[in-house]
């Protein structure tokens, strides 16, 4: 099993950072916070990049984040597949800005920030976490403005070539994830990965116990951690 | 050359002014004299009248005055809030009016040294402003969500005083730790002045003098220049920066910048400190070049506070501030003359005292503070009660599903939403404390349109009661006190009133006010809002982790009400508004409300009394407590079945009046809970019970007379959610 350093990556305007490393702590990870302007990543074998509005979602949500110094920190040791990175709401949408995840988060199609619970379903397990398997699921809520998930022709075309998309939401009627979105994503797609890198919409973090709602992000981010 | 006149101030003032200064004040003095004494900012017309409301209590840390009230919780937590109105921006410019509403109410609590934790909001539209209250809730939502704030609550109520004077109340609640006492009052001299945050624009001039201060007409969409606009960025690292100089310890002393700015800010906290301040304004970062030093001064640009800094270690608090990308600018110096001078250019353009400026206006005397009777003529005829009105009345928009509002909202964020915006309470569970927190906002103008006095009780009784359903006793409440034009005898007495039945309600229930807001004018084209009294309440819950239920859950309970209504009493209630009246809202019987919040807080904690569910009746009255008993919000753990007597079958039904209560109790233990609830002298009945059948069953009357209504979960569901335009 991997060690657990992780590493939170904190931007002007990061707001879920706090609440990230609380629920990382209650997992017993060892996290250490990085500040954007660092060049260097620490000693580290994950690094997850939290929620919020880094540099107040100028330009594009994630677009100005995407080029902070500690990005080419992280650009690097993916390459190097030095580390393990989750991006998590505006970490998603900094890693489709830098274009280590393809593809891109755009406005909701109802124009509006929606705050609400969602169930999501792994369609294919991101490679090396042969943990989550296809077909779990984990309740989550979601909080963004900017989570449709769009994404070339042929990019998309790939997603599916390798197995599908990371996760769907799952539509609270019919209980199938067939397309169905909170927030206008082509096919569904709540979170995607690529390699050892995955971002997702939902806020795992917000999901660490009952009194909260579900405990599905304490054991979704278990997982990731490599635990059981 | 400017006039008194051109300033706002009344030619009796001006004639003070030249009396106090001693010589013709100069373009700025006179400037620095129309902004705070404008309404908004001297309170003039409302702070006699304030001084009725107790503000005593053992949990009160810092009480009025401040920039938010502060109680505290437990050893380990005290608790800062405050509602404050941003009414006439929002109605210039309903989204920018509305955010900088939300970033102005969280530099006020972070001026107390508290972070914030929790926002709700108390909002008023016409029925047809749906553009307003959309730019309104989208203006919300692009603050709080982006500076990370949950917006955890709040209510919604329409009329037709609203439509062209919505309200937009934000309430605020921070968390500090004991012994963290900051704010505007720990200056001494010798020491330095520091500005930070955004650069001084032009924006926002006379924002408060003369938005917030006077009449609108339909000539007054050119105001809209004197809306501020919000930067959330600026003001999360404005939040941050600040806190994080406050945790060096070497801050003495802090004033957020908002109404009238740099003015207000600056005088504020020299008398506070009882300090003299020397400003250089040639050192105020300005966004534009030749700014003057009234504009400097008057200027409401969003998001800068003001600090004083020790002397010999103020570095270390700068290099805090650094680390969040913003630049301190040292403004000036504390003196200890007294005096508040102003430089432009070497030039001394105002030399004044600061406490000419705060305290000199002259205050509208306050009357004896007597509570005129109640109406006569009240309790008007009722209309016949049918399951279709009843159905119809879910869907009105003073009591439909809040969900297409609050959805926009992030109500989550910084992991302590136990209780969110799909509850009438929050609960909180906190990380500093093993107590939770509690929070509740009530303020129905509906209540307070015909008796204010027995709106601005209402309005306390039930912010009080939402957290009796939870066992928590409140430690403080904060007032935001709308009304028209104090000029107007009438609407002067009726906002008296107003805070008579306030502090009526406050001395009943044993609750000190801690702070609040006053906001004045909300008045256009002669057209004026119900007085509207806003009230938030705070409280330690016992077991955030457990919040009692406020839903059936299981068949075979009993379905007890507390405190039926006795007399006809309808005024003021939705259902007479929807029959085409208004009468007086009745006056709560605040002894008994006394009694029973009392009991339920103990009675809660008694397991043994197998208390299970609990809701307060109020707006949509005990029709509107059942069908929300239900938990149209999820599958439903059972149905409900209740008996009601045909004779005053609306009034029991509809009316609206604080201190009923509806209880699921324990198949086994509902007769001791009504022994000991007959043992206080409150009265209690069953009602009826829960029951394995899905759905709300009604029977009416009794015997071979009798009959019944039922509705399907479906039924009452499509109704409560409909929702128009959204």
């Amino acid at each position: 099993m991997m060690g657990n350093k992780v590493a939170v990556v904190t931007f002007p305007g990061s707001n879920c950072d706090h609440d990230t490393v609380w629920a990382l702590e209650q997992l017993d990870a060892e996290v250490v916070v990085v500040r954007h302007d660092a060049r260097d990543l620490p000693a580290c074998e994950r690094v997850v990049l939290p929620g919020g509005f880094s540099y107040g979602d100028y330009l594009r949500a994630g677009a100005l984040a995407a080029h902070a110094p500690i990005m080419d920190a992280v650009g690097r040791a993916v390459e190097r597949e030095a580390v393990s990175v989750l991006g998590i709401c505006n970490g998603f949408q900094i890693l489709c800005e830098r274009g280590i995840l393809p593809g891109a988060l755009w406005s909701n199609t109802s124009g509006e920030f929606v705050c609400r619970w969602e169930w999501v379903e792994v369609a294919s397990p991101p490679a090396g976490w042969p943990e989550f398997s296809t077909g779990m699921r984990f309740r989550l809520p979601v909080a963004h403005g900017q989570g449709a998930f769009r994404v070339q022709e042929d990019g998309l075309a790939q997603i599916w070539a390798q197995g599908g998309p990371f996760l769907r939401y799952v539509d609270p009627t019919t209980s199938r994830s067939t397309g169905y979105s909170p927030n206008g994503s082509v096919d569904g797609i709540a979170g995607i990965s690529r390699g050892r890198v995955i971002g997702l919409m939902p806020h795992p973090e917000r999901a660490m116990h009952s009194v909260f709602g579900s405990v599905d992000g304490r054991r979704f981010l278990r997982m990731w951690l490599g635990g059981p | 050359m400017m006039t008194a006149q051109d300033v706002g101030l009344t030619e009796e003032e001006a004639v003070y002014v030249r009396e106090l200064v001693g010589r013709e004040p100069s373009d700025l003095e006179w400037g620095l004299f129309g902004v705070l004494w404008s309404e908004h900012c001297s309170y003039k017309s409302s702070r006699t009248r304030l001084r009725w409301l107790p503000k005593e209590g053992a949990a009160v840390v810092a009480g009025p005055g401040g920039n938010a009230g502060v109680v505290r919780l437990d050893d380990a937590v005290e608790v800062a809030f405050k509602v404050e109105s941003h009414n006439h921006p929002s109605f210039v410019e309903p989204v920018q009016g509305a955010a900088t509403g939300v970033g102005g109410i969280i530099r006020d609590v972070v001026a107390m040294g508290a972070r914030p934790i929790a926002l709700m909001d108390s909002l008023r539209f016409g029925s047809r402003s749906t553009a307003i209250r959309e730019g309104v809730v989208r203006g919300i939502g692009d603050y709080g969500n982006a500076i990370g704030v949950p917006t955890v609550g709040g209510e919604v109520f329409y009329g037709p005083g609203y439509a062209k004077n919505p309200l937009v109340n934000v309430l605020c609640v921070g968390l500090r730790r004991p012994g963290r006492e900051i704010g505007a009052g720990g200056a001494r001299p010798g020491e330095d002045v520091y500005l930070i945050g955004q650069a001084t624009g032009r924006d926002g001039i006379h924002g408060a003098s003369l938005l917030a201060s006077r009449d609108f007409s339909q000539a007054d969409q050119d105001l809209r220049p004197t809306v501020q606009v919000g930067d959330p960025y600026t003001g999360k690292l404005l939040m941050e920066a600040t806190l994080a100089a406050l945790a060096t310890g070497r801050v003495s002393a802090l004033q957020d910048l908002g109404a009238a700015g740099l003015a207000s800010a600056s005088s504020e906290l020299a008398v506070r400190s009882g300090v003299g301040l020397a400003l250089d304004l040639d050192h105020v970062p300005c966004r534009e070049a030749r700014m003057t030093a009234y504009e400097i001064m008057l200027s409401e640009t969003q998001e800068r506070m003001l600090l004083v800094l020790d002397a010999v270690h103020g570095e270390e608090a700068l290099a805090a501030i650094r680390s969040w990308g913003l630049v301190p600018k040292k403004i000036g110096t504390t003196t200890a003359d007294g005096q508040y001078v102003l430089t432009l250019q070497g030039k001394r353009v105002a030399v004044l005292e600061a406490q000419w400026l705060v305290d000199g206006c002259p205050l509208k005397p306050a009357p004896a503070p007597r509570v005129a009777p109640p109406p006569v003529g009240t309790g008007s005829p009722p209309e016949p009660v049918s399951p279709q009105a009843l159905v119809a009345m879910l869907a009105d928009p003073d009591l439909r599903s809040r969900e297409p509002i609050y959805r926009r909202y992030d109500s989550m964020i910084q992991t302590r939403t136990v209780w969110g915006p799909e509850h009438e309470v929050a609960v909180l569970r906190l990380k500093e404390s093993p107590g939770g927190l509690a929070i509740s906002v009530a303020g129905p103008g509906r209540w307070a349109a015909v008796d204010a006095y027995s709106g601005g009780a209402g309005a306390v009784a039930l912010a009080v009661a939402r957290l009796a359903v939870q066992a928590v006793q409140p430690l403080g409440l904060t007032d935001g006190l709308n009304a028209g034009n104090p000029d107007q005898p009438e609407t002067l007495t009726a906002f008296s009133q107003m805070i008579l039945g306030i502090r009526d309600a406050a001395l009943a229930l044993g609750v000190p006010v801690t702070g609040g807001n006053v906001s004045f004018h909300n008045e256009t084209d002669a057209v004026a809002i119900w007085p509207t009294p806003i009230i938030g309440a705070v409280g330690r819950h016992p077991r955030p982790d457990r919040p009692w239920a406020d839903v059936v859950t299981q068949a075979g309970m009993r379905i007890v009400l507390i405190n039926p209504p006795t007399r006809p009493e309808l005024g003021g209630s939705v259902w007479e508004r929807r029959a085409g009246r208004l009468t007086a809202y009745p006056r709560v019987g605040l002894d008994r409300l006394r009694r029973t919040v009392g009991w339920l807080r103990q009675a809660l904690l008694n397991d043994a009394l197998g208390i299970e569910a609990v809701r307060a009746v109020a707006e949509g009255g005990l029709w509107l407590t059942l069908v929300k008993l239900l938990g149209l919000g999820g599958p439903g753990g059972a149905g409900i079945a209740v008996t009601l007597a045909d004779e005053m079958l609306a009034e029991r039904l509809l009316n609206e009046v604080v201190g009923q209560f509806v209880l699921t109790v324990d198949e086994n233990h509902w007769p001791e809970v009504m022994a000991e609830l007959s043992a206080l002298q409150i009265d209690s009945s069953v009602l009826g019970r829960t029951v394995a059948e899905d759905g709300l069953g009604l029977t009416v009357g009794s015997g071979s007379e009798a009959f019944t209504w039922h509705w399907a979960r479906g039924e009452l569901l499509a109704a409560w959610s409909a929702w128009e335009g959204a």
